[in-house]
């Protein structure tokens, strides 16, 4: 019995003990419960909130007071409610299901929601727990990842169109690069060959695979391309229009152009022309010109030379009407050497490499040569010739003489020629800081009016004086605008039909022709 | 022409000796050594630009002075001319047989 009592005894003691713990484990889940920081509360099966959390409380807004009693749809939308209720009473929970919920402000919240199944003993469901999990600061997140990753992929997107349209235009470039009929090489900084096209190849003989990366030193190794390393120098500088010979039958023109990427020199590019042909032509015309001239001049200088010398009584004594006779002779033939030279002078400016020889030249006694060589034929034709001048020294200026004397005496030939006895012949000079201008003035048939377009053009000769049966070859006018031109200089006219013509044309002093003979 | 210009040459007391083609001249002025050449550009066989050439090339004949009389004057021509040592460059038409006397006197002088 005794032993009966202590086992009683202990027995109390053990389930006294027992509900102490079942108690103290009550409010160790309740404390649980409380600071647990997902919110949670305690549904019945009747969806009413039976219990919920402080972490529910902040994220709803309500109060657990007035929580409790109400059911669970007041934070969900209905029907969503109605499926986790019934996938938890089949499945016996569900996990992290996404939905929102609505708080006491009427704002929706991403929340995700997980549920379980509450049953008593008897396995009868008295209820559920939702726990929630507050997704707003992850979806704030997921946007900003996501809106990133948009602008990301915009980006490369952008970055890829532009890399495709960079693509096709090198494409593009190249093959137009490649297609040139000029030959091009691109010497990077270092003076190294990046570039070589197909063109270039052909003029050289060599694939652009041999010489690429090559120094212009090294490149001095091969034949056809010692003329052009030569031209180009150690250190590459602009080059406009040099002509170089390859090899028999293969000039080139040689320019060079810096390569600038944003004001920063990337290279040069070499450009070659292919001026062969024109060159073949420019020989071939040159000869002709030459053998022209020469089989035309060469029997007047005889028959110049041996009138001459009759005229002299060289050759034996003759009369004076023979002597009459031949002077005649004489005088045509010079005119016909006149009209040669012209036409040799034409097809010198036609070739364009008319100017020869210029000088620093005081302007003044040319223009005063001139005038003198005039003073015989103006009395001849009774005429006065008039030269004015300015007291003060004309400034220099560059001239191929021989070409500006015989602008002046074309001039002047001109004026005496259609001016009627008893007219007046006037050239001035006058002069600025910049240029001499001189001026040939007559009082004579003019030009007419409809004509004054084409003075200047090529065998060009106004109707009225062709009437006049005047000697002239239409070349004279031509040909001063050239050489005028040629000087840097510019030519013009007045002229009213029956009082006179003024021709003028004006000469850049020194400075100014320098550069413009420095563009050439 | 050659004609006129020896007769003028020979009045006023010149030795004068005629080639008609450059190679004839060539062998003249080998044997005779002239104190002057008048020279045309455009002769048979070898042309006037090419007898300068080739004289140049000799020790001798290099040092005879060159003037060229001719009726061709490309601006090419007078310049190669003038590379190769001719003192002048007379062109036919422009001169009369007298001036051209005149020219050689001053040369000579």
């Amino acid at each position: 019995m005794e032993i009966n009592e202590e086992n009683r005894n202990s027995a109390e003691e053990k389930i006294s003990t027992l509900l102490d713990d079942l108690a103290s484990l009550e409010s160790y889940i309740r404390d649980l419960f409380s600071f647990l920081p997902s919110p949670v509360c305690l549904v019945s099966s009747a969806k009413i909130i039976l219990e919920a959390n402080p972490a529910f409380e902040k994220i709803t807004g309500y109060k657990t007071e007035e929580m409790i009693g109400k059911t669970i749809d007041v934070f969900f939308d209905k029907e969503r409610t109605e499926e986790f209720f019934e996938r938890t009473l089949k499945e016996g929970f569900i996990k992290t299901e996404e939905t929102f919920l609505f708080d006491k402000d009427k704002n929706s919240i991403p929340v995700s929601i997980s549920t379980i199944l509450r049953k008593n003993e008897e396995e009868e469901v008295v209820g559920f727990f939702f726990v929630i999990f507050d997704l707003s600061e992850i979806k704030k997140t997921e946007k900003i990842l996501k809106d990133t990753q948009l602008a990301l992929t915009n980006m490369l997107e952008d970055v890829e169109e532009a890399k495709d349209r960079e693509e096709q235009e090198k494409n593009k470039t190249l093959s137009i690069i490649t297609n040139l009929a000029d030959g091009l090489l691109f010497f990077n900084n270092e003076e190294k060959i990046d570039l070589m096209n197909s063109q270039a190849e052909n003029f050289f003989g060599l694939g652009a695979k041999e010489i690429i990366g090559k120094s212009l030193q090294e490149l001095d190794n091969f034949t056809d391309l010692k003329p052009l390393v030569k031209l180009l120098g150690k250190k590459i500088e602009k080059i406009f229009r040099k002509e170089i010979l390859i090899k028999k039958n293969l000039t080139l023109e040689v320019s060079t152009v810096p390569i600038l990427r944003e004001k920063t020199k990337t290279g040069t590019l070499v450009i070659l022309h292919d001026i062969s042909r024109e060159k073949m032509i420019e020989r071939m015309k040159s000869e002709f010109v030459s053998l022209a001239a020469h089989q035309l001049r060469t029997p007047l200088s005889a028959i110049k030379w041996t009138m001459k010398m009759l005229i002299e009584g060289d050759l034996g004594k003759i009369t004076k009407e023979q002597k009459e006779f031949i002077e005649k002779t004489y005088h045509s033939n010079e005119r016909m050497i006149e009209l040669i030279n012209d036409l040799l002078d034409v097809t010198r400016i036609e070739e364009g490499r008319y100017l020869y020889k210029p000088m620093l030249i005081d302007f003044g006694p040319v223009a005063q040569f001139v005038v003198n060589l005039y003073k015989e034929e103006v009395e001849k034709r009774q005429l006065k010739l008039e030269f004015k001048k300015p007291e003060k020294k004309l400034p220099g200026v560059m001239l191929d003489v021989e070409k500006i004397k015989l602008a002046i005496q074309n001039l002047i030939e001109n004026a005496i020629k259609y001016t009627p006895s008893g007219g007046t012949v006037t050239v001035a000079l006058k002069h600025d800081k910049n240029e001499i201008e001189l001026s040939v003035q007559d009082s004579g048939v003019g030009i007419p009016e409809d004509q004054k377009e084409r003075v200047f053009t090529k065998f060009f000769r106004g109707a009225n004086v062709i009437r006049m049966e005047t000697e002239g070859t239409g070349l004279g006018l031509f040909i001063t605008k050239n050489i005028i031109e040629a000087h840097g200089g510019r030519i013009w006219f007045e002229s009213e039909k029956d009082k006179g013509s003024t021709f003028y044309f004006s000469l850049p002093v020194k400075k100014e022709l320098e550069s413009f003979l420095g563009e050439f | 022409m050659i004609n006129l210009l020896q007769k003028k040459l020979v009045q006023e007391g010149y030795d004068v000796w005629v080639a008609r083609d450059g190679l004839e001249g060539l062998k003249i002025m080998k044997e005779i050594k002239p104190s002057l050449i008048l020279l045309d550009i455009v002769m048979p066989k070898m042309g006037g630009l090419e007898v300068m050439e080739e004289m140049a090339k000799d020790q001798e004949l290099s040092k005879i002075p060159i003037m060229v009389i001719s009726n061709s004057g490309q601006p090419i021509e007078l310049d190669k001319a003038k590379e190769l040592g001719a003192r002048d460059w007379l062109i036919k038409t422009e001169f009369n047989p007298q001036e051209v006397v005149e020219k050689i006197k001053k040369q000579m002088e």
